[in-house]
C-alpha cells in the first residue's frame, strides 16, 4: 500500500499538521485566516485516518499499546487501546493554534507543541478545548478477550496450532505462550488459583502496576463518552517526562495546591497519554474472534450451540438439569429496559444448597467456566472481614481530585459471582452494612451510588448476579432462587476451543436479540397470571415480572424473538419444579 | 484583615496606592495627586493591572499581549501616569475610528472610559427600585459604608450590586461588563474613588464592587474558552478550601549597609522588580536591599474547589470541578459541602514546562476569579415559599427576566384552565407508578396545601397537610416518597429506621474546637415548608415520635438540651409509610394493630391510605396488563400526556405562593352539611350503638384538602366542588384505615382508639357473660379451673365467638374488679 500520502502509523504529526496547513491555505482569504473556524472541529484528518483504518486496512498494522509491548512502541506514533472509562477529568484547555512566524500551527493531537512556542501576543494563538478521561483495563476482563489483541506485528500465531482439546480443570491459560502469560499475569493472576485474588488487585492497584492510560479525547459531545464504557481508542501515543519535581510532590499533602490538575499527579512515566482520533465504544462481539458464524445463523445451528452449551452446563453443575437452564437463562439476561427505579430483563440467580465443600468444588468450576465464555466476570468470596474492610463503593477522593474505583465500578454486562458459603458469622460495622446495602442495591436497581464526598451520584451499572449459597441468601435476595442438587461428579470436560468461540458467540448473539409477543399471546399470558393469582394470592407482582423474564431469555435462548407459548411453557415447568425443590427442603 | 479587597486577579485591581493599609508607612504618592489635579481625565491608574497568579508572568495570552505591547499614550495626554499602567487608552490599538482621538477605549475592547464611568455614575446616583425613594438605591449602601469606616476603622465594605438592576438601568452597562469586566469593574472604581471623595474628602479606602446575580448562570462543564475573561456565574458545591494564602502586594526593601527603607514597590504582574542597588544617593550600594517582611502589605488569598452538584451531571458523568480564587472578604466565606453561587471572571493561564524554563506548555489551567459568593442554600430558607426551587425558577421572578417569567406564568395559567388539569396533574405524579390514583391525588392535595391561618388571637392553623401510606411490602410506597422527595425541593428523605430522635428533630452540637453549643436542625426543622418524607415510620423509635405529635399539630421542634431552649419552626407537611408489623396486612385487625402506632399520632394524619394488594381478578388483570406491557412495550411509548417534571414543580410553586383560595358561601355550607351528615351516619336508628364517623378533625382536614384543590385549579375561591372531592378523599381514605371490619362503616374510634366500637361492644359482652359465668360456677375460695375449661363453659353459653386471648383480657378485666384470681392459666374465685 504504498500510494499511501502519510506514514499513518509511524509518523501520524505530518498527516495532522500537513492536513492543518492545507486546510488553513485553502479556507484562508487574502493570505489572512482565522483559526477559530476550526475551534470544536476537524479540518478531515479524522475522516483521513478513518478510511485509512477501516477502509484501507490500516487496523491490523496499528500496534496495541499495553504493557508488555509499551517497550517496543515509539512515542509520538499511532496506537490502540482498549481500556474501561475509570475516571473522567472535565476539560483541558490548550493552545490549540498558533501562528508561527507567517504560518498555523496546530497542537491538536500533540502533547507538546512541535514547534517552540515563546509566550507571544495573544492575536496569534487560539484556545482549543479538550476533555480527558482516565482508562483502566475492564475489571475482570477474561483472557480469551486478551487474546485477540496480540500484538499484529511480529510472528503472528495462526489460532489452529492452538492445542484441540483443552484440559478445563486447568483452565486455558497453561497452554499460553510466554509473552501472553506476561499479559495475565498483570491483568488477571488467576493461574492455578481457583480464588479471584485479581478483584481486588485490579480495581485498587491500578496506579501500581496496572496499566491505564490517560486519553485525551476532542469534540466530542459530552455525553458521548460514559463512564464505565468499554471504549477502544484509536490515537496518538504521547510520551513527554515531566521534570522530576512533579513526583516529589504527595498528593496528600494538605498544602496541595489547589490550582493543580488532577493530571499533574499523573506521571507520564507511569500512565501514558494517548491523543485520541477515533474512538468507538466496544460491545461483546468486538471481543469475539473474526471467525463469526454464518451471518444469518439457522436455528437448527442455533440449537446445536444451545444443546452443547446446556449439556457443557450440565457436566459443570453435576447434572442438575434445572439449575442448568436457569444459569443458561442467567447469563443470557440483560437490562432490557429501565423505568426510573425498576429495571427490566434482569434475573439474579442464586443457587442454594452449597456447602463449603461442594461450593468450592462446583463454584469454582463453575466460575472457571463461565470466565471462558463471558467477557467479563469476577468472583467475589463474601466474607466479613471482606464486607467490613473493602471499599465496595467507588468514592471521589477530592483532595486528589480522583475517583477511587471500589470493586463495584464495573464495566456494564460484567458477571459477579458471589460465594456466599465463605461467610461465617461476624459482626457488621457501618462499613459493611453499606457495602451490603450497595450490593443489594446494584442486585435489585441495577444502581451503584458513587460517593461523591458531599452527595452520592446513583450510576446505572449493568452487572448480572449468581449468588452461591447455603441456604436461600437473605442478604442479596435475588430473583430467582433454585436448591442446587447434584447428583454426580463429573471429571473434566473436554471443550475445543471452537465451541468455546461459538458459545462466546451465541451469548453474545442472543443476548442481544430482540423480542416481541403476539397480542394473542400476550392475552394467555395475562389470563395465566390472573389464574395464578387466584391460586396463590401471595404471588407477588416481581414474581410475574421475572417468569416473563425468563421466558423471554427463553425464546431468546432459541434465537427466536417472538414469545411463543411452548416457551412460556417452558417456563412455567421450570418454575414448577422448582418450587417442588424448594417445597422439598 | 487586610483593608485593601481587591476582589479581582492576584495583585488586586488597584494598584492604586489610594488604598491604605495598617501597616503602611508613607502617605499615598503621585497617583491620587494627579488624579486630583485633573479631575475628570480618564485616569488609568487604577485599572486593573495584569492579572497575574503565582505563575509570575504567565497569564493568558489576550492578557499577556495587551500587557506586552502596550500603546504609548497619544500626545493628546501628556500628563496621564503610566506608572503601572497597562490599559493604556489607545485610539490606535481599538476596534473602533482610530481618528476618534477625543474618545478613549480601553485596549482591545469597545469600551470607552468616560462613556462607561458616566453610565456608572448615572446607575449608581439614579437607579432605583422604588419610586418613592429620592436617593439612588446604591447610594445608601455607599453612605453606610461611609459612615461605618468614615473614622478609618479597619473595617472594609463593599458595594453589592445587582446585575439585574444594571439590566434594567443600562443594558448597554451590563454587555460590557459582563464581556469585559476587567475594565468595566477597573472604571466602577474609578468612579468610586471619585464619588466617596466628593462625599468625604478623608476617606482614603477602596470600596470594591461586588457584582451578583447575574442573568444567566453557567453550567460547569459548559465552560469553554469562548467564557475566558468574561464575567460568568456558576453554582456549585465546595468540595475542599485551602489555606489561606498570604499575597504579597506591596513590598518594602531595607538596605543592609545604610540602613535605608525603600518605598513600597507594588507587585505587577506577579513581579516584584526588586532593586538591585540602594536608591538613597549617598549609598548606592549594589546588591545591599533585603525585603522586609513586616513591612510588607499582603493580602489574602484562598482558592477554593468547586464541585457541579447533582442535578448538572449528565447520567454517566462525574461531577466536573473548577478552582476558584477568592481574595480578602471572600476567604472563607464557603465551607466544604456549601451549595454556592459564584460571580467571577472566568481565567486561564498557562503552564510552565519546568518552573525556571520560560517556554510554555499548550496546556492551559483555568480557574475563576471570584467577585461574589451566593449560598444558595441560606437564601433557599430565607425565601417565602422553599418551594420554589433553583432548578425551576419559573416560578421566581428574580431568576427571569420579567417579560420571561410573564410568559412561563401565562403558559401555566393556560394549563390550569384546562376542564382536566387535575386528572393530569394526577397522572404526571409518578407516572411509573402503577395505579393508585386516589393515593397519588391525596398527594397531589399535599403538595399544594392549604392556607396556613394564624388568628389575631395566636391560634394556628396549619395548612399542611399529613399522609400515612400503610401497606404491603413491596407495593411502591417507598417509590412515592422517593418521588415526592425529588418533586419538593426543601423535602426530606429520611428512614424512621435510621434516624434517632435528634436525627429527626434537632441536634445539639458541642463545636469540638471552640466549646460552643451549636444547634444541628434535623429532617423536620430542615424542611420548614417544605415536605418531610420518612420511611419506615413505624420502625421510628417512640422517642422521635413523641417529637412528631407536636410537629404535626403545632408545627415547631421544642428543643430543650445542654442549656439551650428553643422552638424552632418546623412547618412542614409529614408523608409517612409504614409496613404492617406482621408481614402482610391483616385486614381483621384495626389500622393501629396493625402497624403499631399510637392512635393519638395517628389521628394527627389527614388521610390515611392502606395501599393493599387485594385479591381481585380486575386489579390482577390490570397489573398483568401493566406487567406485561413493562416486558413487551416501549415504556416511553406508553407514558403519554403527561407533564414533565419540571413544569409541575413550576406549577406548584406557583400555586402555593401566589394562590391563596378563599371559602365561597356555598363552599362552606356543603361542607358543613357534608360534616353533618357524616356525623348522623354513625347513629344506627333504633340502636343505642353509637359510632363516630368524623371528629372536629376531619372538618380541619376537609378544609384543608379543599383549599388544596382550589389551588390546583389556580382558583382564588374553593368552590363545591372543591368540597365534594376533598369528601371524597376523605371518605376514600377513611374507608380503607377506618373501617370496621366487623359491621362495614367507618369508625373513627379505629383511629383516634385503636378499637372500633363494634369491637368494644363485643368485649363489653363477653366480660359480662365471663362474669355471670364466674359468678355462677364457681364458689368463693374453691378449687382452681383451668382458662381453656372455662371457655368451653364460656361457649355453650353465650353466640359470639370468644378466642382465648379475648377471654384472658375479660377475666383479667374481673381480676381488677375483684372477683377473680389469676395464676398462671388458673382461675380462682375470692
Amino acid at each position: 500500500m504504498g500510494e499511501l500520502p502519510y506514514d499513518y502509523v509511524d509518523n501520524p504529526f505530518e498527516a495532522v499538521q500537513v492536513t492543518f496547513e492545507k486546510a488553513v491555505q485553502d479556507l484562508a482569504t487574502d493570505g489572512r485566516f482565522d483559526p477559530a473556524r476550526f475551534y470544536r472541529k476537524d479540518w478531515g484528518v479524522v475522516d483521513l485516518f478513518r478510511h485509512f483504518v477501516f477502509d484501507n486496512g490500516g487496523f491490523s498494522k496499528i500496534p496495541i499499546l499495553e504493557l508488555s509491548n509499551l517497550h517496543r512502541i515509539k512515542p509520538n506514533t499511532l496506537v490502540r487501546y482498549r481500556g474501561m472509562i475509570q475516571d473522567m477529568f472535565g476539560n483541558e484547555l490548550y493552545i490549540g493554534a498558533f501562528k508561527d512566524g507567517d504560518t498555523w500551527r496546530t497542537n491538536k493531537f500533540m502533547e507538546r507543541p512541535m514547534f517552540e512556542m515563546t509566550p507571544s501576543s495573544d492575536e496569534k494563538t487560539q484556545l482549543w478545548e479538550r476533555s480527558l478521561v482516565y482508562c483502566v483495563p475492564v475489571p475482570g476482563q477474561n483472557s480469551w478477550t486478551l487474546e485477540y489483541s496480540t500484538p499484529p506485528y511480529g510472528e503472528k500465531r495462526g489460532r489452529d496450532d492452538e492445542v484441540d482439546t483443552m484440559d478445563f480443570d486447568d483452565s486455558l491459560f497453561k497452554k499460553q505462550r510466554v509473552d501472553e502469560v506476561q499479559i495475565q499475569n498483570q491483568s488477571l493472576d488467576s493461574v492455578g488459583d481457583p480464588h479471584f485474588q485479581s478483584s481486588t488487585d485490579m480495581v485498587d492497584g491500578f496506579d501500581k502496576n496496572h496499566f491505564s492510560c490517560l486519553v485525551k479525547v476532542y469534540d466530542t459531545p459530552e455525553n458521548n463518552l460514559n463512564l464505565n464504557d468499554v471504549i477502544e481508542f484509536i490515537g496518538i501515543y504521547t510520551f513527554d517526562p515531566e521534570p522530576a519535581e512533579d513526583d516529589d510532590v504527595d498528593p496528600n499533602y494538605p498544602t496541595f495546591e489547589f490550582m493543580e490538575d488532577v493530571t499533574d499527579h499523573i506521571s507520564p512515566t507511569k500512565v501514558p497519554r494517548l491523543h485520541c482520533l477515533i474512538h468507538r465504544k466496544l460491545s461483546v462481539h468486538d471481543f469475539l474472534l473474526g471467525r463469526h458464524i454464518a451471518a444469518a445463523p439457522t436455528p437448527n445451528l442455533i440449537r446445536d450451540v444451545r444443546e452443547s452449551l446446556f449439556t457443557y452446563l450440565l457436566t459443570v453443575l453435576g447434572n442438575d438439569g434445572l439449575a442448568a437452564q436457569c444459569v443458561l437463562l442467567h447469563i443470557l439476561s440483560r437490562v432490557r429496559s429501565r423505568d426510573h427505579s425498576i429495571s427490566v430483563g434482569r434475573l439474579s440467580l442464586n443457587l442454594s444448597g452449597f456447602t463449603r465443600e461442594n461450593g468450592s468444588k462446583f463454584g469454582n468450576k463453575l466460575s472457571e467456566s463461565l470466565k471462558n465464555i463471558l467477557p467479563f466476570s469476577l468472583y467475589i468470596p463474601l466474607t466479613v472481614e471482606y464486607l467490613n474492610t473493602d471499599h465496595l463503593q467507588p468514592k471521589k477522593n477530592n483532595v486528589t481530585g480522583r475517583l477511587v474505583s471500589g470493586a463495584l465500578q464495573l464495566a456494564q454486562g460484567t458477571h459477579l459471582v458471589i460465594d456466599e458459603t465463605t461467610l461465617c458469622s461476624g459482626t457488621l460495622y457501618d462499613i459493611g452494612l453499606a457495602n451490603v446495602r450497595l450490593l443489594k442495591h446494584l442486585m435489585e436497581c441495577q444502581m451503584v451510588a458513587y460517593n461523591f464526598e458531599y452527595y452520592n451520584l446513583e450510576m446505572p451499572g449493568e452487572v448480572q448476579f449468581l449468588i452461591l449459597s447455603e441456604g436461600k441468601s437473605n442478604i442479596l435476595p435475588a430473583d430467582l432462587v433454585v436448591p442446587f442438587q447434584p447428583n454426580a461428579i463429573t471429571s473434566s470436560t473436554n471443550v475445543t476451543p471452537e465451541l468455546l468461540e461459538s458459545w462466546r458467540w451465541y451469548l453474545a448473539e442472543m443476548k442481544s436479540i430482540p423480542h416481541s409477543i403476539e397480542p394473542d399471546l400476550q392475552k394467555t399470558l395475562e389470563d395465566d397470571m390472573v389464574a395464578a393469582k387466584k391460586v396463590n394470592v401471595n404471588l407477588r407482582c416481581e414474581d410475574l415480572s421475572r417468569l416473563l423474564t425468563m421466558a423471554q431469555l427463553m425464546s431468546a435462548s432459541f434465537g427466536e424473538t417472538n414469545l411463543s407459548l411452548e416457551r412460556w411453557q417452558m417456563v412455567k415447568e421450570i418454575e414448577l419444579l422448582r418450587k417442588k425443590r424448594i417445597g422439598g427442603i | 484583615m487586610a483593608s485593601n479587597s481587591s476582589p479581582f486577579g492576584s495583585n488586586g485591581i488597584p494598584s492604586s496606592p489610594d488604598d491604605s493599609s495598617p501597616i503602611r508607612t508613607r502617605p499615598s504618592t503621585h497617583g491620587r495627586r494627579d488624579r486630583r489635579r485633573q479631575p475628570g481625565t480618564p485616569v488609568s491608574t487604577p485599572l486593573r493591572n495584569q492579572p497575574s497568579s503565582d505563575g509570575g508572568d504567565f497569564s493568558t495570552p489576550r492578557r499577556r499581549g495587551r500587557s506586552s505591547s502596550v500603546v504609548p499614550p497619544t500626545p493628546q495626554m501628556p500628563g496621564t501616569p503610566m506608572s503601572t499602567d497597562d490599559l493604556p487608552p489607545s485610539s490606535d490599538g481599538g476596534d473602533e475610528d482610530p481618528k476618534d482621538v477625543d474618545q478613549m477605549f480601553v485596549w482591545g475592547t469597545n469600551i470607552r472610559v468616560d462613556d462607561t464611568k458616566t453610565a456608572i455614575v448615572r446607575f449608581l446616583k439614579n437607579f432605583s427600585d422604588n419610586p418613592s425613594q429620592m436617593e439612588g438605591k446604591y447610594m445608601v449602601p455607599i453612605h453606610h459604608i461611609l459612615e461605618l469606616d468614615g473614622g478609618g476603622g479597619s473595617g472594609s465594605g463593599s458595594l453589592d450590586i445587582d446585575a439585574q438592576d444594571v439590566f434594567a438601568y443600562d443594558q448597554d452597562l451590563y454587555n460590557k461588563m459582563v464581556r469585559y469586566p476587567l475594565e468595566v469593574l477597573a472604571i466602577f472604581d474609578i468612579v468610586l474613588i471619585d464619588m466617596v471623595e466628593t462625599l468625604n474628602r478623608l476617606f482614603e479606602k477602596h470600596i470594591p464592587t461586588r457584582i451578583f446575580n447575574l442573568k444567566s448562570s453557567v453550567s460547569m462543564r459548559n465552560l469553554n474558552p469562548s467564557d475566558i475573561e468574561k464575567m460568568i456565574s456558576v453554582k456549585g458545591m465546595v468540595i475542599r478550601c485551602s489555606s489561606i494564602i498570604p499575597e504579597i502586594k506591596e513590598a518594602v526593601f531595607q538596605c543592609l549597609i545604610c540602613g535605608y527603607y525603600s518605598e513600597p514597590i507594588t507587585v505587577a504582574r506577579g513581579h516584584i522588580a526588586e532593586p538591585n542597588c540602594c536608591p538613597r544617593g549617598e549609598c548606592k550600594a549594589v546588591n545591599s536591599m533585603t525585603l522586609i517582611h513586616n513591612r510588607c502589605r499582603f493580602a489574602d488569598k484562598q482558592i477554593v474547589k468547586l464541585q457541579e452538584t447533582p442535578d448538572e451531571i449528565p447520567e454517566g458523568g462525574t461531577p466536573h470541578t473548577v478552582s476558584i480564587v477568592m481574595h480578602d472578604k471572600l476567604v472563607d466565606c464557603g465551607k466544604p459541602g456549601d451549595r454556592v453561587e459564584i460571580t467571577g471572571v472566568y481565567r486561564a493561564m498557562s503552564v510552565r514546562i519546568g518552573p525556571t524554563q520560560r517556554t510554555v506548555k499548550s496546556l492551559f489551567k483555568t480557574y475563576i476569579d471570584c467577585l461574589h459568593m451566593k449560598k444558595t442554600d441560606k437564601s433557599r430558607m430565607n425565601r417565602e415559599d422553599p418551594m420554589d426551587c433553583d432548578t425551576t425558577d419559573v416560578a421566581d421572578g428574580e431568576g427571569d427576566s420579567a417579560a420571561d417569567f410573564n410568559e412561563k406564568v401565562e403558559k401555566l395559567k393556560e394549563l390550569a384552565k384546562q376542564p382536566d388539569i387535575y386528572d393530569r396533574l394526577t397522572k404526571s405524579l409518578a407516572p411509573n407508578i402503577w395505579e393508585l390514583d386516589d393515593v397519588k391525588r391525596g398527594l397531589l392535595c399535599q403538595l399544594f396545601g392549604g392556607n396556613a391561618l394564624k388568628l389575631p388571637s395566636g391560634a394556628n392553623f396549619r395548612g399542611d397537610i399529613n399522609i400515612l401510606l400503610v401497606g404491603d411490602p413491596g407495593t411502591s410506597k417507598s417509590q412515592l416518597l422517593q418521588y415526592m422527595h425529588k418533586l419538593s425541593p426543601r423535602g426530606i428523605y429520611t428512614s424512621g429506621r435510621g434516624s434517632s430522635a435528634v436525627g429527626l428533630t434537632a441536634y445539639v452540637a458541642k463545636d469540638p474546637e471552640t466549646g460552643e453549643t451549636v444547634l444541628e436542625s434535623g429532617a423536620l426543622v430542615l424542611s420548614d415548608k417544605g415536605i418531610c418524607c420518612i420511611d419506615e415510620f413505624d420502625k421510628m423509635s417512640d422517642n422521635a415520635r413523641s417529637m412528631l405529635h407536636e410537629v404535626m399539630e403545632q408545627q415547631t421542634v421544642s428543643i430543650a438540651k445542654a442549656g439551650i431552649i428553643a422552638s424552632l419552626n418546623a412547618r412542614t407537611s409529614v408523608l409517612a409509610c409504614a409496613n404492617p408489623s406482621g408481614s402482610r396486612y391483616n385486614p381483621r385487625l384495626s389500622v393501629i394493630e396493625n402497624i403499631h402506632l399510637p392512635p393519638t399520632l395517628l389521628s394527627r394524619f389527614d388521610l390515611i391510605y392502606l395501599i393493599l394488594d387485594k385479591a381481585d381478578e380486575q386489579t390482577d388483570r390490570r397489573l398483568a396488563k401493566h406487567i406485561v406491557a413493562l416486558h413487551f412495550e416501549n415504556p416511553e411509548s406508553s407514558v403519554h400526556d403527561v407533564l414533565d417534571l419540571q413544569t409541575l414543580v413550576a406549577y406548584i410553586s406557583y400555586a402555593r405562593k401566589h394562590i391563596h383560595p378563599r371559602l365561597s358561601d356555598e363552599a362552606a355550607e356543603s361542607l358543613t352539611r357534608g360534616y353533618v351528615e357524616m356525623r348522623r351516619r354513625g347513629n344506627f336508628p333504633g340502636s343505642s350503638k353509637k359510632v363516630i364517623t368524623a371528629t372536629p378533625r376531619q372538618i380541619e382536614s376537609l378544609l384543608r384538602l379543599s383549599e388544596a384543590l382550589a389551588r390546583i385549579r389556580f382558583s382564588e375561591l374553593v368552590e363545591e366542588v372543591d368540597v365534594k372531592e376533598a369528601f371524597r378523599l376523605l371518605e376514600v381514605a377513611m374507608q380503607q384505615s377506618a373501617t370496621d371490619h366487623a359491621t362495614g362503616t367507618i369508625d373513627m374510634d379505629l383511629i383516634t382508639t385503636g378499637v372500633s366500637a363494634s369491637e368494644r361492644l363485643r368485649r363489653e359482652n363477653v366480660l359480662t357473660a365471663t362474669r355471670n359465668l364466674i359468678l355462677d360456677k364457681m364458689q368463693h375460695g374453691g378449687p382452681t379451673k383451668h382458662l381453656s375449661e372455662l371457655l368451653e363453659d364460656l361457649k355453650k353459653q353465650i353466640t359470639i365467638e370468644v378466642h382465648l386471648s379475648d377471654f384472658r383480657y375479660a377475666v383479667q378485666s374481673l381480676v381488677t374488679e375483684g372477683i377473680a384470681i389469676l395464676n398462671g392459666d388458673k382461675v380462682k374465685r375470692t
